[in-house]
Protein backbone atom coordinates (compact mmCIF):
# COMPACT_ATOMS: atom_id res chain seq x y z
CA UNK A 1 0.00 0.00 0.00
CA UNK A 2 2.85 2.14 1.07
CA UNK A 3 4.67 1.17 -2.32
CA UNK A 4 1.68 2.28 -3.84
CA UNK A 5 1.24 5.62 -2.87
CA UNK A 6 5.23 6.56 -3.45
CA UNK A 7 4.88 5.00 -6.90
CA UNK A 8 1.51 7.56 -7.70
CA UNK A 9 3.38 10.31 -5.86
CA UNK A 10 6.67 9.57 -7.82
CA UNK A 11 4.67 9.58 -11.04
CA UNK A 12 2.79 12.79 -10.68
CA UNK A 13 6.09 14.63 -9.46
CA UNK A 14 8.07 13.47 -12.15
CA UNK A 15 5.12 14.46 -14.75
CA UNK A 16 5.03 18.06 -12.71
CA UNK A 17 9.05 18.35 -13.16
CA UNK A 18 8.62 17.04 -16.80
CA UNK A 19 6.23 19.87 -17.45
CA UNK A 20 8.37 22.40 -15.30
CA UNK A 21 11.84 21.64 -17.01
CA UNK A 22 9.64 21.62 -20.78
CA UNK A 23 8.48 25.36 -20.06
CA UNK A 24 11.56 26.55 -19.11
CA UNK A 25 13.76 25.24 -21.56
CA UNK A 26 11.52 26.16 -24.12
CA UNK A 27 10.98 29.38 -23.61
CA UNK A 28 6.93 28.83 -24.40
CA UNK A 29 5.19 32.09 -23.19
CA UNK A 30 3.06 32.06 -19.68
CA UNK A 31 -0.38 33.16 -21.97
CA UNK A 32 0.29 30.13 -23.74
CA UNK A 33 1.66 27.01 -21.34
CA UNK A 34 1.72 28.13 -17.60
CA UNK A 35 4.57 26.13 -15.67
CA UNK A 36 3.93 24.45 -12.09
CA UNK A 37 5.64 26.90 -10.45
CA UNK A 38 3.16 29.62 -12.17
CA UNK A 39 0.21 27.90 -11.51
CA UNK A 40 1.17 27.30 -7.63
CA UNK A 41 1.97 30.88 -7.17
CA UNK A 42 -1.50 32.12 -8.85
CA UNK A 43 -3.25 29.18 -6.35
CA UNK A 44 -1.87 30.94 -3.41
CA UNK A 45 -1.87 34.46 -4.26
CA UNK A 46 -5.21 33.92 -5.49
CA UNK A 47 -7.00 31.61 -3.19
CA UNK A 48 -8.80 35.06 -1.41
CA UNK A 49 -10.80 34.65 -4.48
CA UNK A 50 -10.71 31.13 -5.50
CA UNK A 51 -11.79 30.06 -1.82
CA UNK A 52 -15.02 31.15 -1.93
CA UNK A 53 -15.63 30.56 -5.88
CA UNK A 54 -14.83 27.44 -5.19
CA UNK A 55 -17.59 26.80 -1.93
CA UNK A 56 -19.93 28.63 -3.88
CA UNK A 57 -19.53 26.08 -7.02
CA UNK A 58 -19.32 23.13 -4.43
CA UNK A 59 -22.78 24.24 -2.98
CA UNK A 60 -23.96 24.22 -6.22
CA UNK A 61 -22.77 20.67 -7.37
CA UNK A 62 -24.05 19.16 -4.26
CA UNK A 63 -27.58 20.68 -4.65
CA UNK A 64 -27.87 19.50 -8.46
CA UNK A 65 -26.62 16.29 -7.68
CA UNK A 66 -28.98 16.34 -5.27
CA UNK A 67 -31.75 16.83 -7.54
CA UNK A 68 -30.60 14.62 -9.84
CA UNK A 69 -30.12 12.13 -8.11
CA UNK A 70 -32.98 12.09 -6.55
CA UNK A 71 -34.77 12.52 -9.68
CA UNK A 72 -32.89 9.29 -11.30
CA UNK A 73 -33.57 7.18 -8.07
CA UNK A 74 -37.28 8.52 -8.29
CA UNK A 75 -37.74 7.72 -11.50
CA UNK A 76 -36.21 4.38 -11.83
CA UNK A 77 -38.38 3.06 -8.79
CA UNK A 78 -41.69 4.32 -10.37
CA UNK A 79 -40.13 2.17 -13.62
CA UNK A 80 -39.96 -0.69 -11.62
CA UNK A 81 -42.91 -0.64 -10.52
CA UNK A 82 -44.76 0.29 -13.87
CA UNK A 83 -42.44 -1.02 -16.43
CA UNK A 84 -45.28 -0.07 -19.44
CA UNK A 85 -43.91 3.55 -18.37
CA UNK A 86 -40.29 2.47 -19.61
CA UNK A 87 -39.94 3.44 -23.05
CA UNK A 88 -41.62 6.87 -22.57
CA UNK A 89 -39.50 7.98 -19.88
CA UNK A 90 -36.45 6.58 -20.92
CA UNK A 91 -36.88 8.45 -24.14
CA UNK A 92 -37.25 11.62 -22.82
CA UNK A 93 -34.46 10.86 -20.61
CA UNK A 94 -32.19 10.40 -23.88
CA UNK A 95 -33.35 13.55 -24.63
CA UNK A 96 -32.39 15.30 -22.07
CA UNK A 97 -28.92 13.51 -21.96
CA UNK A 98 -28.10 14.52 -25.24
CA UNK A 99 -29.10 18.15 -25.25
CA UNK A 100 -25.88 20.34 -25.26
CA UNK A 101 -26.37 21.63 -21.72
CA UNK A 102 -24.19 24.46 -23.04
CA UNK A 103 -26.52 25.32 -25.77
CA UNK A 104 -29.66 25.49 -22.81
CA UNK A 105 -27.75 27.32 -20.16
CA UNK A 106 -28.19 30.42 -21.16
CA UNK A 107 -32.14 30.03 -21.33
CA UNK A 108 -32.35 28.33 -18.04
CA UNK A 109 -31.00 31.66 -16.48
CA UNK A 110 -33.32 33.60 -18.60
CA UNK A 111 -36.52 31.18 -16.92
CA UNK A 112 -34.90 30.83 -13.70
CA UNK A 113 -32.95 34.06 -12.78
CA UNK A 114 -29.15 35.15 -12.05
CA UNK A 115 -28.96 33.05 -9.09
CA UNK A 116 -27.95 29.46 -8.21
CA UNK A 117 -31.45 28.34 -9.66
CA UNK A 118 -30.07 27.33 -13.16
CA UNK A 119 -26.57 26.09 -11.92
CA UNK A 120 -28.44 23.81 -9.95
CA UNK A 121 -30.39 22.60 -12.57
CA UNK A 122 -28.15 22.22 -15.45
CA UNK A 123 -26.18 20.00 -12.38
CA UNK A 124 -29.41 17.59 -12.21
CA UNK A 125 -30.01 17.15 -15.67
CA UNK A 126 -26.07 16.43 -16.39
CA UNK A 127 -26.53 14.05 -13.12
CA UNK A 128 -29.82 12.51 -13.56
CA UNK A 129 -28.73 10.30 -16.04
CA UNK A 130 -26.16 7.80 -15.11
CA UNK A 131 -28.30 7.71 -11.90
CA UNK A 132 -31.50 6.79 -13.12
CA UNK A 133 -29.45 3.92 -15.62
CA UNK A 134 -27.69 2.47 -12.79
CA UNK A 135 -30.82 2.24 -10.33
CA UNK A 136 -32.57 0.38 -12.76
CA UNK A 137 -30.21 -1.85 -13.28
CA UNK A 138 -29.47 -2.55 -9.80
CA UNK A 139 -33.44 -2.35 -9.09
CA UNK A 140 -33.60 -5.42 -11.51
CA UNK A 141 -30.32 -7.41 -10.42
CA UNK A 142 -31.73 -9.08 -7.24
CA UNK A 143 -30.44 -12.61 -6.90
CA UNK A 144 -32.98 -15.40 -8.45
CA UNK A 145 -32.64 -17.23 -5.35
CA UNK A 146 -33.24 -14.24 -2.89
CA UNK A 147 -36.29 -13.57 -5.62
CA UNK A 148 -37.47 -16.72 -5.62
CA UNK A 149 -37.53 -16.47 -1.62
CA UNK A 150 -39.61 -13.19 -1.60
CA UNK A 151 -41.96 -15.04 -4.05
CA UNK A 152 -42.72 -17.93 -1.89
CA UNK A 153 -43.18 -15.90 1.28
CA UNK A 154 -45.87 -13.78 -0.79
CA UNK A 155 -44.21 -10.93 -0.48
CA UNK A 156 -46.00 -7.47 -1.42
CA UNK A 157 -44.27 -5.58 -4.01
CA UNK A 158 -43.82 -2.94 -1.42
CA UNK A 159 -41.79 -5.25 0.70
CA UNK A 160 -40.42 -6.96 -2.22
CA UNK A 161 -39.18 -3.39 -3.12
CA UNK A 162 -38.30 -2.41 0.08
CA UNK A 163 -36.16 -5.78 1.18
CA UNK A 164 -34.57 -7.07 -1.97
CA UNK A 165 -34.61 -4.81 -4.88
CA UNK A 166 -33.02 -1.75 -2.67
CA UNK A 167 -29.97 -3.53 -1.06
CA UNK A 168 -29.66 -4.68 -5.00
CA UNK A 169 -29.56 -1.68 -6.56
CA UNK A 170 -27.59 0.14 -3.50
CA UNK A 171 -23.83 -0.83 -4.90
CA UNK A 172 -25.10 0.13 -8.77
CA UNK A 173 -26.17 3.65 -7.03
CA UNK A 174 -22.93 4.14 -5.25
CA UNK A 175 -21.05 3.37 -8.74
CA UNK A 176 -23.28 5.99 -10.43
CA UNK A 177 -22.49 8.59 -7.67
CA UNK A 178 -19.10 7.94 -8.52
CA UNK A 179 -19.28 9.09 -11.91
CA UNK A 180 -22.23 11.42 -11.03
CA UNK A 181 -20.35 13.20 -8.32
CA UNK A 182 -17.73 15.11 -10.62
CA UNK A 183 -19.97 15.48 -13.00
CA UNK A 184 -21.92 17.59 -11.23
CA UNK A 185 -18.79 19.62 -10.52
CA UNK A 186 -18.27 20.32 -14.32
CA UNK A 187 -22.40 21.34 -14.61
CA UNK A 188 -22.08 23.81 -12.03
CA UNK A 189 -18.80 25.11 -13.54
CA UNK A 190 -20.29 25.25 -17.23
CA UNK A 191 -23.67 26.73 -15.72
CA UNK A 192 -21.58 29.47 -14.34
CA UNK A 193 -18.94 29.83 -16.80
CA UNK A 194 -22.58 31.44 -19.31
CA UNK A 195 -23.05 33.74 -17.04
CA UNK A 196 -22.50 34.32 -13.12
CA UNK A 197 -20.75 36.77 -10.53
CA UNK A 198 -19.41 34.24 -8.60
CA UNK A 199 -18.09 30.51 -8.42
CA UNK A 200 -14.93 28.73 -10.16
CA UNK A 201 -16.51 28.96 -13.75
CA UNK A 202 -16.85 32.58 -13.56
CA UNK A 203 -13.03 33.02 -11.81
CA UNK A 204 -12.09 30.23 -15.36
CA UNK A 205 -13.70 32.58 -17.43
CA UNK A 206 -12.39 35.64 -16.25
CA UNK A 207 -8.75 34.39 -16.24
CA UNK A 208 -9.43 33.02 -19.97
CA UNK A 209 -10.48 36.02 -21.24
CA UNK A 210 -7.78 37.90 -19.57
CA UNK A 211 -5.22 35.28 -21.15
CA UNK A 212 -4.21 34.46 -17.56
CA UNK A 213 -3.51 31.09 -18.29
CA UNK A 214 -1.92 30.70 -14.50
CA UNK A 215 -5.05 31.43 -12.79
CA UNK A 216 -6.95 29.45 -15.21
CA UNK A 217 -5.23 26.55 -14.48
CA UNK A 218 -4.94 27.02 -10.79
CA UNK A 219 -9.05 27.38 -10.50
CA UNK A 220 -8.97 23.86 -12.73
CA UNK A 221 -6.62 22.16 -10.03
CA UNK A 222 -9.19 22.95 -7.82
CA UNK A 223 -11.98 21.90 -9.52
CA UNK A 224 -10.06 18.33 -9.92
CA UNK A 225 -8.90 18.59 -6.04
CA UNK A 226 -12.75 19.03 -5.28
CA UNK A 227 -13.64 16.51 -7.58
CA UNK A 228 -11.02 13.89 -6.26
CA UNK A 229 -13.24 14.38 -2.92
CA UNK A 230 -16.29 13.78 -3.89
CA UNK A 231 -15.37 10.84 -5.48
CA UNK A 232 -13.38 9.54 -2.61
CA UNK A 233 -16.29 10.51 -0.25
CA UNK A 234 -18.66 8.32 -2.31
CA UNK A 235 -15.90 6.16 -1.81
CA UNK A 236 -15.88 5.72 2.12
CA UNK A 237 -19.35 5.92 2.28
CA UNK A 238 -20.03 3.14 -0.16
CA UNK A 239 -17.42 0.87 1.79
CA UNK A 240 -19.72 2.01 5.12
CA UNK A 241 -22.60 1.15 4.30
CA UNK A 242 -22.11 -1.51 1.42
CA UNK A 243 -21.03 -4.16 3.58
CA UNK A 244 -21.51 -7.38 1.92
CA UNK A 245 -19.78 -6.09 -1.61
CA UNK B 1 3.17 26.85 -87.27
CA UNK B 2 3.10 30.08 -86.05
CA UNK B 3 -0.06 30.65 -85.67
CA UNK B 4 -0.29 27.47 -83.63
CA UNK B 5 2.22 28.83 -81.18
CA UNK B 6 1.03 32.11 -80.61
CA UNK B 7 -2.75 30.45 -79.78
CA UNK B 8 -0.54 27.87 -77.65
CA UNK B 9 1.31 31.31 -75.87
CA UNK B 10 -2.21 33.01 -75.66
CA UNK B 11 -3.93 30.16 -73.86
CA UNK B 12 -0.75 29.99 -71.61
CA UNK B 13 -1.32 33.89 -70.85
CA UNK B 14 -4.73 33.11 -70.08
CA UNK B 15 -4.15 29.94 -67.87
CA UNK B 16 -1.89 32.30 -65.45
CA UNK B 17 -4.45 34.76 -65.43
CA UNK B 18 -7.03 32.50 -64.33
CA UNK B 19 -4.89 30.41 -61.47
CA UNK B 20 -3.05 31.68 -58.08
CA UNK B 21 0.43 32.78 -58.93
CA UNK B 22 2.49 30.96 -57.01
CA UNK B 23 4.23 33.91 -55.89
CA UNK B 24 0.96 34.94 -53.85
CA UNK B 25 2.44 35.46 -50.30
CA UNK B 26 0.10 33.82 -47.68
CA UNK B 27 -1.75 35.21 -44.76
CA UNK B 28 -3.91 33.86 -42.30
CA UNK B 29 -6.46 36.48 -40.44
CA UNK B 30 -8.53 35.22 -38.28
CA UNK B 31 -11.48 37.67 -37.55
CA UNK B 32 -12.33 37.74 -33.49
CA UNK B 33 -15.66 36.76 -33.07
CA UNK B 34 -17.76 34.38 -35.45
CA UNK B 35 -18.67 35.92 -38.99
CA UNK B 36 -20.97 38.80 -39.01
CA UNK B 37 -20.46 42.63 -40.49
CA UNK B 38 -18.01 43.58 -38.01
CA UNK B 39 -16.23 46.56 -40.46
CA UNK B 40 -13.04 45.14 -40.18
CA UNK B 41 -13.63 41.64 -41.02
CA UNK B 42 -16.28 43.11 -44.05
CA UNK B 43 -13.11 44.54 -45.07
CA UNK B 44 -11.46 41.17 -45.49
CA UNK B 45 -14.55 39.41 -46.78
CA UNK B 46 -14.72 42.00 -50.00
CA UNK B 47 -11.20 42.20 -50.76
CA UNK B 48 -11.38 38.27 -50.60
CA UNK B 49 -14.52 38.22 -52.83
CA UNK B 50 -13.49 41.01 -55.31
CA UNK B 51 -9.91 39.84 -55.50
CA UNK B 52 -8.06 42.72 -53.73
CA UNK B 53 -5.98 40.09 -51.96
CA UNK B 54 -4.58 38.40 -55.39
CA UNK B 55 -3.90 41.94 -57.06
CA UNK B 56 -2.30 42.92 -54.01
CA UNK B 57 -0.08 39.62 -54.37
CA UNK B 58 -1.69 37.57 -51.06
CA UNK B 59 -3.03 34.31 -50.42
CA UNK B 60 -5.22 34.90 -47.50
CA UNK B 61 -6.79 32.42 -45.28
CA UNK B 62 -9.80 34.09 -43.87
CA UNK B 63 -10.81 31.68 -40.15
CA UNK B 64 -12.96 32.71 -37.32
CA UNK B 65 -12.25 33.04 -33.18
CA UNK B 66 -14.54 31.19 -31.47
CA UNK B 67 -15.32 34.35 -29.09
CA UNK B 68 -12.86 34.14 -26.43
CA UNK B 69 -9.22 35.41 -26.65
CA UNK B 70 -8.15 32.47 -28.13
CA UNK B 71 -7.29 34.91 -31.63
CA UNK B 72 -4.94 36.41 -29.67
CA UNK B 73 -3.00 34.08 -28.48
CA UNK B 74 -3.02 32.36 -32.18
CA UNK B 75 -1.69 35.45 -33.04
CA UNK B 76 1.04 35.82 -30.53
CA UNK B 77 1.83 31.96 -31.73
CA UNK B 78 2.44 33.00 -34.86
CA UNK B 79 -0.20 30.81 -35.91
CA UNK B 80 -1.95 33.60 -37.29
CA UNK B 81 -0.52 36.71 -38.96
CA UNK B 82 -3.24 39.50 -38.16
CA UNK B 83 -6.50 39.65 -36.48
CA UNK B 84 -9.12 42.29 -34.97
CA UNK B 85 -9.06 43.24 -31.36
CA UNK B 86 -11.62 46.09 -29.42
CA UNK B 87 -8.70 48.73 -28.64
CA UNK B 88 -9.59 49.36 -25.22
CA UNK B 89 -8.63 45.14 -24.53
CA UNK B 90 -5.71 45.47 -27.21
CA UNK B 91 -4.30 47.78 -24.75
CA UNK B 92 -5.21 45.46 -21.40
CA UNK B 93 -3.78 42.71 -23.47
CA UNK B 94 -0.36 44.50 -23.96
CA UNK B 95 -0.22 45.44 -20.06
CA UNK B 96 -0.75 41.99 -19.09
CA UNK B 97 0.37 39.11 -20.40
CA UNK B 98 2.61 41.58 -22.70
CA UNK B 99 1.59 40.13 -25.55
CA UNK B 100 2.90 42.53 -28.46
CA UNK B 101 0.30 43.67 -29.89
CA UNK B 102 0.13 46.15 -32.40
CA UNK B 103 -2.52 48.02 -34.22
CA UNK B 104 -2.09 48.29 -37.79
CA UNK B 105 -5.10 50.21 -38.78
CA UNK B 106 -8.03 51.82 -36.20
CA UNK B 107 -11.32 50.96 -38.00
CA UNK B 108 -13.58 52.16 -35.03
CA UNK B 109 -13.10 55.90 -34.47
CA UNK B 110 -15.58 55.80 -31.44
CA UNK B 111 -16.13 52.65 -28.98
CA UNK B 112 -19.72 50.13 -29.77
CA UNK B 113 -20.40 49.87 -26.29
CA UNK B 114 -23.44 51.41 -25.35
CA UNK B 115 -25.83 51.19 -22.67
CA UNK B 116 -29.90 50.77 -23.17
CA UNK B 117 -33.07 50.77 -21.67
CA UNK B 118 -36.83 49.69 -22.60
CA UNK B 119 -38.55 53.32 -22.93
CA UNK B 120 -41.19 51.95 -21.32
CA UNK B 121 -39.18 51.21 -18.10
CA UNK B 122 -39.33 55.16 -17.68
CA UNK B 123 -35.40 55.56 -17.17
CA UNK B 124 -34.47 58.59 -19.97
CA UNK B 125 -31.14 59.23 -18.88
CA UNK B 126 -28.10 57.77 -16.78
CA UNK B 127 -29.25 59.90 -13.59
CA UNK B 128 -32.54 57.68 -13.74
CA UNK B 129 -29.79 54.52 -13.05
CA UNK B 130 -29.57 55.20 -9.20
CA UNK B 131 -31.31 52.58 -7.46
CA UNK B 132 -31.84 50.51 -10.82
CA UNK B 133 -30.24 47.47 -11.58
CA UNK B 134 -27.23 47.65 -14.45
CA UNK B 135 -26.37 44.91 -16.23
CA UNK B 136 -22.33 44.19 -17.61
CA UNK B 137 -21.08 41.57 -19.82
CA UNK B 138 -17.99 39.28 -18.09
CA UNK B 139 -16.61 42.43 -16.36
CA UNK B 140 -18.15 45.94 -15.56
CA UNK B 141 -16.80 48.12 -18.26
CA UNK B 142 -14.98 51.38 -18.01
CA UNK B 143 -17.46 53.26 -19.88
CA UNK B 144 -20.17 52.28 -17.41
CA UNK B 145 -18.68 54.07 -14.63
CA UNK B 146 -17.46 57.08 -16.99
CA UNK B 147 -21.12 57.63 -17.70
CA UNK B 148 -22.33 57.40 -14.07
CA UNK B 149 -19.37 60.06 -12.97
CA UNK B 150 -20.18 62.17 -15.81
CA UNK B 151 -24.03 62.53 -14.29
CA UNK B 152 -23.02 62.02 -10.88
CA UNK B 153 -24.16 58.84 -9.59
CA UNK B 154 -22.69 57.05 -7.06
CA UNK B 155 -21.46 53.43 -8.35
CA UNK B 156 -22.85 52.02 -5.29
CA UNK B 157 -26.76 53.29 -6.31
CA UNK B 158 -26.68 51.19 -8.86
CA UNK B 159 -27.01 47.21 -8.22
CA UNK B 160 -24.21 45.68 -10.74
CA UNK B 161 -25.52 42.34 -12.07
CA UNK B 162 -23.15 40.03 -15.21
CA UNK B 163 -25.97 39.68 -17.49
CA UNK B 164 -23.59 37.25 -20.19
CA UNK B 165 -24.80 37.97 -24.02
CA UNK B 166 -28.57 37.20 -23.61
CA UNK B 167 -30.70 40.67 -24.14
CA UNK B 168 -33.91 38.87 -23.00
CA UNK B 169 -32.16 39.81 -19.38
CA UNK B 170 -33.46 42.92 -20.17
CA UNK B 171 -36.65 41.96 -22.06
CA UNK B 172 -37.93 39.77 -19.05
CA UNK B 173 -36.85 42.11 -16.07
CA UNK B 174 -33.88 40.65 -14.89
CA UNK B 175 -32.33 43.90 -15.17
CA UNK B 176 -33.02 47.62 -16.05
CA UNK B 177 -30.26 48.78 -18.14
CA UNK B 178 -28.29 46.19 -20.49
CA UNK B 179 -25.56 46.51 -21.63
CA UNK B 180 -25.10 46.16 -25.54
CA UNK B 181 -22.72 46.62 -28.62
CA UNK B 182 -24.89 49.33 -30.36
CA UNK B 183 -24.41 47.90 -33.82
CA UNK B 184 -26.13 44.37 -32.73
CA UNK B 185 -28.77 44.47 -29.98
CA UNK B 186 -30.58 47.23 -30.46
CA UNK B 187 -31.60 46.16 -33.70
CA UNK B 188 -32.40 42.35 -32.53
CA UNK B 189 -34.46 44.49 -29.36
CA UNK B 190 -36.46 46.51 -31.17
CA UNK B 191 -37.21 44.05 -33.72
CA UNK B 192 -38.52 42.31 -30.97
CA UNK B 193 -40.59 45.24 -30.31
CA UNK B 194 -39.40 47.22 -27.92
CA UNK B 195 -38.79 50.44 -28.08
CA UNK B 196 -35.05 51.67 -26.36
CA UNK B 197 -33.17 54.24 -24.65
CA UNK B 198 -29.85 54.16 -25.63
CA UNK B 199 -26.32 56.03 -24.24
CA UNK B 200 -22.90 55.71 -24.87
CA UNK B 201 -20.06 56.56 -23.17
CA UNK B 202 -18.42 58.98 -25.69
CA UNK B 203 -21.18 61.13 -25.82
CA UNK B 204 -20.42 61.49 -21.81
CA UNK B 205 -17.00 62.74 -22.84
CA UNK B 206 -14.86 59.35 -22.73
CA UNK B 207 -12.48 58.59 -25.00
CA UNK B 208 -13.39 55.60 -26.48
CA UNK B 209 -11.75 53.33 -29.73
CA UNK B 210 -13.46 50.57 -31.67
CA UNK B 211 -11.96 48.12 -33.47
CA UNK B 212 -8.84 47.67 -34.76
CA UNK B 213 -6.44 45.38 -37.18
CA UNK B 214 -4.06 43.62 -34.95
CA UNK B 215 -0.73 41.91 -35.81
CA UNK B 216 2.77 41.19 -33.52
CA UNK B 217 5.87 43.22 -33.36
CA UNK B 218 7.48 40.84 -35.13
CA UNK B 219 4.97 41.23 -37.72
CA UNK B 220 5.56 44.57 -37.88
CA UNK B 221 9.07 44.48 -38.02
CA UNK B 222 9.62 41.43 -40.35
CA UNK B 223 7.08 41.46 -43.12
CA UNK B 224 6.22 45.20 -43.58
CA UNK B 225 5.39 45.19 -47.38
CA UNK B 226 2.95 42.08 -46.37
CA UNK B 227 1.34 44.08 -43.99
CA UNK B 228 0.75 47.51 -46.50
CA UNK B 229 -0.53 45.08 -49.31
CA UNK B 230 -3.01 43.74 -46.41
CA UNK B 231 -4.03 46.86 -45.41
CA UNK B 232 -4.28 48.58 -48.81
CA UNK B 233 -6.67 45.67 -49.90
CA UNK B 234 -8.90 45.35 -46.81
CA UNK B 235 -9.27 49.42 -46.99
CA UNK B 236 -10.37 49.10 -50.27
CA UNK B 237 -12.39 46.40 -49.29
CA UNK B 238 -13.67 48.94 -46.90
CA UNK B 239 -14.21 51.55 -50.04
CA UNK B 240 -16.07 49.49 -51.61
CA UNK B 241 -18.67 48.34 -48.78
CA UNK B 242 -18.96 52.01 -47.96
CA UNK B 243 -20.19 52.93 -51.85
CA UNK B 244 -22.16 49.46 -52.61
CA UNK B 245 -23.39 48.23 -49.33
CA UNK B 246 -26.33 46.01 -50.54
CA UNK B 247 -23.53 44.29 -52.95
CA UNK B 248 -21.60 43.93 -50.16
CA UNK B 249 -24.15 42.62 -47.35
CA UNK B 250 -24.30 39.95 -50.20
CA UNK B 251 -20.92 39.27 -50.19
CA UNK B 252 -21.08 38.77 -45.97
CA UNK B 253 -23.54 36.55 -46.07
CA UNK B 254 -21.53 33.88 -47.84
CA UNK B 255 -19.29 33.95 -44.93
CA UNK B 256 -22.72 34.13 -42.51
CA UNK B 257 -24.01 31.30 -44.09
CA UNK B 258 -27.95 29.89 -44.71
CA UNK B 259 -30.18 31.24 -41.57
CA UNK B 260 -28.30 34.65 -41.32
CA UNK B 261 -30.19 37.69 -41.31
CA UNK B 262 -28.99 40.05 -44.07
CA UNK B 263 -30.84 42.75 -42.96
CA UNK B 264 -29.64 42.59 -39.53
CA UNK B 265 -25.80 42.49 -41.33
CA UNK B 266 -26.88 45.35 -42.70
CA UNK B 267 -27.64 47.12 -39.30
CA UNK B 268 -23.87 46.22 -38.16
CA UNK B 269 -22.60 47.50 -41.34
CA UNK B 270 -24.10 50.74 -41.17
CA UNK B 271 -23.42 51.51 -37.65
CA UNK B 272 -20.32 50.60 -37.65
CA UNK B 273 -19.60 52.05 -41.12
CA UNK B 274 -20.99 55.69 -39.48
CA UNK B 275 -18.67 55.24 -36.34
CA UNK B 276 -15.75 54.38 -38.97
CA UNK B 277 -15.04 58.14 -40.05
CA UNK B 278 -13.87 61.07 -37.91
CA UNK B 279 -12.11 64.32 -38.43
CA UNK B 280 -8.72 61.96 -38.56
CA UNK B 281 -10.16 59.55 -41.17
CA UNK B 282 -11.31 62.77 -43.42
CA UNK B 283 -8.07 64.02 -43.45
CA UNK B 284 -5.97 61.11 -43.49
CA UNK B 285 -8.22 58.01 -44.81
CA UNK B 286 -9.79 55.29 -43.25
CA UNK B 287 -7.95 53.12 -40.50
CA UNK B 288 -5.83 56.41 -39.05
CA UNK B 289 -4.62 56.44 -35.67
CA UNK B 290 -2.81 58.85 -33.73
CA UNK B 291 -0.88 58.70 -30.24
CA UNK B 292 -3.32 61.04 -29.10
CA UNK B 293 -5.92 58.96 -29.40
CA UNK B 294 -4.62 56.12 -27.93
CA UNK B 295 -2.83 58.02 -24.59
CA UNK B 296 -6.34 59.51 -23.88
CA UNK B 297 -7.83 56.10 -24.24
CA UNK B 298 -4.78 54.35 -21.55
CA UNK B 299 -5.40 57.37 -19.24
CA UNK B 300 -9.34 56.42 -19.64
CA UNK B 301 -8.53 53.23 -18.85
CA UNK B 302 -6.17 53.52 -15.68
CA UNK B 303 -8.44 56.38 -14.80
CA UNK B 304 -10.97 53.08 -14.22
CA UNK B 305 -8.67 50.27 -13.04
CA UNK B 306 -8.88 48.45 -16.85
CA UNK B 307 -5.48 49.23 -16.83
CA UNK B 308 -3.25 48.12 -14.13
CA UNK B 309 -0.04 50.73 -14.78
CA UNK B 310 0.81 53.34 -17.43
CA UNK B 311 2.02 51.24 -20.58
CA UNK B 312 3.79 52.96 -23.53
CA UNK B 313 1.02 53.45 -26.29
CA UNK B 314 3.81 54.47 -28.86
CA UNK B 315 4.52 51.29 -29.76
CA UNK B 316 0.64 49.73 -29.33
CA UNK B 317 -0.48 51.23 -33.20
CA UNK B 318 1.45 52.64 -36.47
CA UNK B 319 0.32 53.96 -39.41
CA UNK B 320 2.75 52.78 -41.57
CA UNK B 321 0.86 49.89 -43.44
CA UNK B 322 -2.09 52.14 -44.11
CA UNK B 323 -2.81 53.67 -47.95
CA UNK B 324 -3.08 57.09 -48.53
CA UNK B 325 -6.76 58.67 -49.27
CA UNK B 326 -5.85 58.28 -53.46
CA UNK B 327 -5.14 54.44 -52.65
CA UNK B 328 -1.58 55.06 -53.86
CA UNK B 329 -0.32 52.80 -51.00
Amino acid sequence: MKRGWALGSAVVLGTLLAWEMGVWLSGVEVYLVPAPSDILRALVDGVDSLAPAAGITLGEAILGLALGGALGLGIAAVITFWSQLEQGVMSLALLIKSTPVIAIAPILTIWLGRGPGPKVVVTALLTFFPVLINSLEGFRSVDPAIADWFRSVNASPRQYFAQARWPSARPFLFAALKVAGPLALIGAVVAEWVGASSGLGREMWLAYNNLNMPSLFAAVVILSLLSAAVYYLVVVTERRTVHWN
Amino acid sequence: MLRISVVLGLLAVSCAGNTPSQDLTPVTFMAGFTPQANLPFVGVYVADSLGYFTEAGLDVTIEHSGGGSEHLQLLAAGEVDVTTQDAAVMLERRADPGLPLVSIGLIGQKGQQAFVALEESGIEAPSDWAGRTVGFKGTPPPDLFAILDAVGVDAADVELVNVGFDPRALTEGQVDVYPVFKSNEPDTLEGMGFDLNMWEAADYGAPTLGLAYVATETMTSTEPETLSAFMGAVIRGLRYAEEQPAETIDIVMTHVGEGGDAEHQRFILDTELADAHSALTDTHGLGWQTTEQWQELRDFLITYGALPEPVDVVDAFTTEFLPSLDGAG
